[in-house]
């Protein structure tokens, strides 16, 4: 029965998505556009970075930068993606309509994001495919399995963060302060377009609290290094340090907003 | 009646806090609203109940409570000796919530994978469970086109469609015709009565006296978040007590 409910969503989402094929399209020419642009600044700025770069597959800006991309869009839609679609649930009145039905909010709320994370995950693989296929990105020495693994352990660590937004945004609506700050601080912090070592000490100490930058670590050390996942202990380790925290304290959260919702009435508002 | 009510309400309140940041850092300001109060009825399978009011009494409030979707403040509501807040999924499958909010519908989706998705999360199979709902609301022909491209009669129908798929003896209606044209709002009356005449349990919130007078049934006038049954006293239509009542005329449509 739960996995027919979540079937269910994923294909209302898939319909949804190919309903607009202009868009469903230009998607992969979005990326496209994206890696040219930083294929020709890794051109630029070749020369002037290979000390900072020579721990990620031998100094190149465009693999680099490539692996910080995909990984930033993948954050994204792990922080955003729970409350856009509570906010597109509360606004037209599709949350209520579900809501009537012998389905939990939580069943509801997480089969919501699936879909975007599927094409997250598509995304990061068109990522690696035009850059393999029109940039020459080195993928030869990739361990696969170790990406896969910081990849749920990213998800996992960052899904709470998404889920705090949710709760704030169940409450008060707007102005969640979380997503934005979390964003700005990853793209600022962990290091998805430039190394941490041009970073100030001080910075680099408040960059380690980020979940981001350990995934991002962890995944270029496996797509650009071929690292293993016993190689890369630390970084799967810090990640479920924060999963293993941040999903049960939001998961409470979460519970306590929904229960403050229905008192309150702002399940159904915007 | 010996039976057990469809429908049980008792002392059924709803106080809606308001958050605002002076309220919560000094604890001034304004406190919130009470929108129901103390409200009382049991309604017994196959009755239906119209709920009239001004605009902002309470009436969606109520409806909504009954729905699972707004908890209590106090008091409690049982469906077939069922409390709301305690089995709210047992609850679910036996009632119909029929919204009147196009929105709450995919647009870009066909009226089928609108049904079957609504269908699939009341955990029933859309290839035997839509059918039969879409033949007795004439929808058939309708269901392979796009949501958007419904008439407002139909995206209705749809709506009551989506109510009815999993067959519940009580149904929800908030305003089942507001926006609706004075054909389409008959037709969706008639349909109402032949819901009705399948002795389905209705609560129904509406402006309109027509469809008190096409179904019949017992009424009450929520005002200021106080429910009361009433009846019209000798010499005296609806009309009339319900300006007395609540000192201002109801939309009529002749």
């Amino acid at each position: 029965m739960w996995f027919r409910k979540v079937t269910a969503f994923v294909i209302r989402d898939f319909l949804w998505d190919v309903s607009y094929p202009l868009n469903f399209m230009w998607r992969g020419g979005s990326i496209f556009f994206s890696l040219v642009t930083f294929y020709f600044l890794g051109r630029l700025v070749g020369g002037t970075t290979a000390g900072h770069l020579a721990a990620y597959g031998g100094g190149g800006y465009f693999p680099f930068v490539l692996v910080g991309l995909a990984l930033a869009g993948f954050q994204s839609v792990a922080l955003t993606s729970i409350s856009m679609a509570m906010q597109y649930g509360m606004y037209t009145g599709t949350l209520e309509a579900m809501l009537v039905t012998p389905t939990s909010l939580s069943t509801i709320v997480f089969s919501s994001v699936l879909y975007r994370f599927v094409s997250a995950l598509l995304s990061i693989v068109m990522y690696l495919v035009f850059g393999v296929l029109l940039f020459g990105f080195p993928l030869a020495q990739a361990d696969f399995l170790a990406a896969a693994v910081v990849l749920a352990l990213a998800l996992l660590a960052h899904l709470p963060l998404g889920i705090f937004s949710a709760s704030f945004l169940l409450i008060f609506k707007r102005g969640d302060p979380i997503t934005s700050l979390i964003g700005h601080l990853s793209a600022l912090l962990a290091g998805v377009y430039f190394p941490l070592s041009v970073l100030p000490g001080w910075l680099q100490t408040v960059s380690f609290f980020l979940p981001f930058t350990h995934a991002l670590e962890g995944l270029r050390q496996a797509v650009l290094n071929g690292r293993t996942v016993l190689d890369l202990s630390t970084e799967i380790m810090v990640l479920s340090i924060f999963a293993a925290i941040l999903l049960p304290l939001s998961l409470t959260v979460f519970s306590y907003a929904i229960h403050q919702a229905k008192r309150l009435g702002t399940l159904s508002q915007f | 009646m010996g039976a057990t009510p469809a429908v049980s309400v008792s002392r059924l309140s709803k106080y809606f806090p308001l958050i605002t940041l002076r309220r919560i850092l000094t604890g001034k300001g304004q406190p919130g609203v009470w929108a129901l109060r103390e409200v009382d009825f049991d309604l017994y399978p196959g009755e239906v109940l119209f709920i009239l009011g001004p605009n902002g009494s309470g009436k969606t409030t109520l409806v909504k409570l009954i729905a699972g979707l707004l908890a209590p403040t106090t008091g409690r509501i049982l469906v077939h000796g069922l409390d709301t807040v305690r089995f709210p999924l047992q609850v679910k499958e036996r009632l119909g919530y029929i919204t009147c909010n196009e929105y709450s519908f995919y647009g870009r989706l066909t009226g089928w994978h609108n049904l079957a998705f609504f269908a699939k999360l009341q955990n029933l199979d859309p290839q035997t469970a839509i059918p039969p709902v879409v033949e007795d609301l004439k929808l058939t022909e309708y269901l392979d086109r796009r949501f958007f491209t419904y008439s407002t009669g139909i995206k209705r129908r749809l709506d009551i469609a989506r109510g009815l798929l999993h067959q519940p003896d009580i149904l929800l209606l908030d305003e089942p015709t507001t926006n609706l044209d004075p054909l389409s709002a008959a037709k969706l009356r008639q349909l109402l009565v032949d819901i009705q005449a399948q002795g389905k349990t209705m609560i129904i919130v509406t402006h309109r006296l027509e469809e008190v007078h096409k179904l019949g049934g017992r009424v009450a006038i929520v005002q200021d978040g106080r429910l009361q049954e009433v009846t019209p006293q000798a010499g005296e239509n609806l009309e009339e007590l319900y300006t007395r009542m609540v000192g201002e005329k109801m939309h009529v449509v002749s």
